[in-house]
């Protein structure tokens, strides 16, 4: 059974005297850490801008600052500081997208949607960025990143996958879910059990589809796409973020500089998804579940264009 | 260090020749960097725990020069210090990396890298958390312009700040009353007085000295924490282009003098 966020974190600040919180105003996120180490843990309020700076203050003083908020605004509202303060200085700065991801805040409107992180967080060189699948993933991610020196962003979110099985993490090393030979289907954070789901859907249609979990978006594990390039007839991805400049666009980078290799990328298209409605219907409103990513694979293998 | 007054005022007066030296050979923020001369020596020559020898000594009071593209004034100052090594005069902006147009941490004795305005004084409130979790006695002090104060985020460190109590923490505005535009002031462009009243109101211990006057600044900064348990502005009245008559004021923001210019800035600033 996986532990919560806030434990893991209490847990890695007991192993390292360096490791500090930084609450933007969701201190549950920290409060473990906060109920044995109360120096080490900061409530700036709602406040982006000071948190992220503040963060790089205790970096520059040898601390390692995990700095949590919701993720529309922790990596919009602070992107400067995130930038300049965290990335140019490349301090050991930890930028948790602690809630609000993607299109979890659905009928909340478009302020509370968190689909442009991944962009963002991937614009600032030397950044980690990484989308955890379920709890085991975000602990797994969390240790990680705390034992790794140099900036990262982490988004807090994922559903439970329903078949873990046996299971590995590493940074930048995509997980292999499922193998498969006729497409492969490239997703992380809260679609990778959509992903999943879709490879189910395709059995059915006789393909055999290929799921990579690719939990770090950068660095991209350029090897597992270009293998699946190699492997298979062609990539489908899907993110709950927008298409420009996620996880679909990454891949596309990467395919870009190869001979033509068939791509779909299904994720957000480039609006804003203005229905007031809960996630599972934006989800199925804009593409992003498994039928759809079953429905581009077959197109894809078909040679339709989308 | 501890220089008396005079010596400091004599390594303003080098700090300023070095600053017009710069501006001479390329584009320099020569006003802000001028206005904030005497601050510069004061800090460096009297007021900071620091040793030249150990630039990133633990224990050393920190400094951001949140206004990071007046670095021109702390060149000066670390020259003074030796530690830029044999360079005469500083070339500014040089290519080889050595003095780029912002402050950054690639160069010995700048603690933090800025150029972006609004981001020094949150650096320097998680630089003071730091140290009172540690239990060490440096004092940071944080460097910002007035126009700077603009910025939405400085009031956000300032109100963290006054929250926690920092008083091991000081902000020194530079207060030069004059930003981009030459012909319309800082107040003019866009108010921020009352200034003391803003900072006293979000917990800080104020004073407000000429910026000029060597004895004012070295006795202020000295006296940092200005009150126990809060943290400290001390805003400092100073004079945009100060020591060169024609660079004062209405000059304009970006200065590159030509060789006659220069020559007479050395000239009245005795050199």
């Amino acid at each position: 059974m996986a532990m919560p966020y806030p434990e893991v974190l209490h847990e890695i600040a007991q192993g390292d005297p360096a490791v500090w919180g930084v609450s933007i105003d969701c201190w549950w996120f920290i409060s473990g850490l906060a109920s044995e180490f109360p120096e080490r843990a900061i409530e700036v309020g709602i406040a982006e801008q000071n948190g992220v700076g503040i963060a790089a203050g205790l970096a520059l003083c040898g601390k390692v600052p995990f700095v949590h908020g919701m993720v529309p605004f922790v990596t919009m509202r602070s992107f400067e500081q995130v930038r300049t303060d965290i990335g140019y200085q490349h301090l050991n700065v930890k930028i948790v997208g602690a809630y609000s991801g993607g299109l979890e805040q659905g009928p909340w409107g478009c302020t509370h949607h968190g689909v442009e992180d991944v962009a963002l967080m991937r614009l600032v060189p030397g950044m980690t960025v990484v989308l955890p699948a379920d709890a085991w993933e975000a602990e797994q991610a969390a240790r990680a990143l705390a034992a790794l020196d140099g900036p990262a962003y982490i988004q807090l979110r994922g559903g439970e996958l329903a078949r873990a099985g046996e299971r590995s993490f590493q940074l930048g090393r995509a997980s292999v879910l499922r193998p498969g030979g006729d497409v492969t289907i490239v997703a992380c954070g809260a679609l990778v059990g959509e992903a999943l789901a879709a490879a189910d859907m395709l059995v059915g249609k006789g393909v055999d589809a290929r799921v990579l979990n690719m939990h770090t978006v950068k660095p991209l594990d350029r090897d597992a796409v270009l293998k699946a390039a190699a492997e298979t007839r062609g990539l489908v991805t899907l993110e709950e973020h927008t298409i420009v400049g996620g996880l679909g666009g990454a891949v596309a980078e990467v395919l870009a500089e190869q001979p033509s290799v068939p791509l779909r990328r299904l994720g957000l298209p480039d609006t804003f998804a203005k229905r007031t409605a809960g996630r599972a219907e934006l989800l199925e409103t804009y593409g992003m579940t498994a039928r759809h990513a079953a429905e581009a694979a077959i197109e894809l293998l078909e040679g339709h264009n989308a | 260090m501890g220089e008396d007054i005079e010596s400091l005022k004599e390594r303003a007066r080098r700090i300023r020749v070095h600053i017009v030296r710069m501006a001479g050979i390329s584009d320099t923020h020569a006003g802000g960097s001028l206005s904030l001369a005497d601050t510069a020596a004061a800090l460096y020559f009297r007021v900071l725990r620091y040793d030249a020898e150990r630039p990133a000594w633990e224990d050393r009071d920190r400094v951001v020069l949140s206004k990071g593209h007046c670095v021109p004034a702390f060149y000066g100052a670390f020259a003074e210090l030796g530690l830029l090594g044999p360079v005469e005069p500083l070339r500014h902006l040089a290519t080889d990396g050595r003095l780029p147009g912002h402050a950054n941490l690639r160069t010995p004795g700048i603690d933090a890298t800025t150029g972006s305005l609004g981001h020094g004084l949150s650096m320097g409130v998680g630089m003071a958390l730091a140290g009172r979790a540690d239990r060490r006695s440096f004092r940071t002090f944080v460097v910002l312009g007035d126009g700077e104060l603009q910025e939405g985020s400085c009031w956000e460190g300032a109100m963290s700040a006054g929250h926690y109590g920092l008083d091991a923490l000081a902000a020194i505005v530079d207060c030069n009353g004059y930003q981009a535009r030459s012909d319309v002031s800082t107040e003019g462009t866009m108010a921020l007085e009352p200034l003391s009243d803003k900072w006293m109101s979000f917990g800080w211990a104020v004073r407000r000295i000429d910026g000029h006057d060597m004895s004012a600044v070295v006795d202020t900064l000295e006296a940092v924490p200005l009150e126990p348990g809060k943290p400290s502005a001390v805003i400092a009245d100073t004079v945009k282009g100060r020591g060169v008559s024609f660079l004062e004021r209405g000059h304009d923001h970006y200065s590159r003098l030509t060789g006659e210019q220069a020559a007479a800035a050395l000239q009245e600033l005795g050199e």
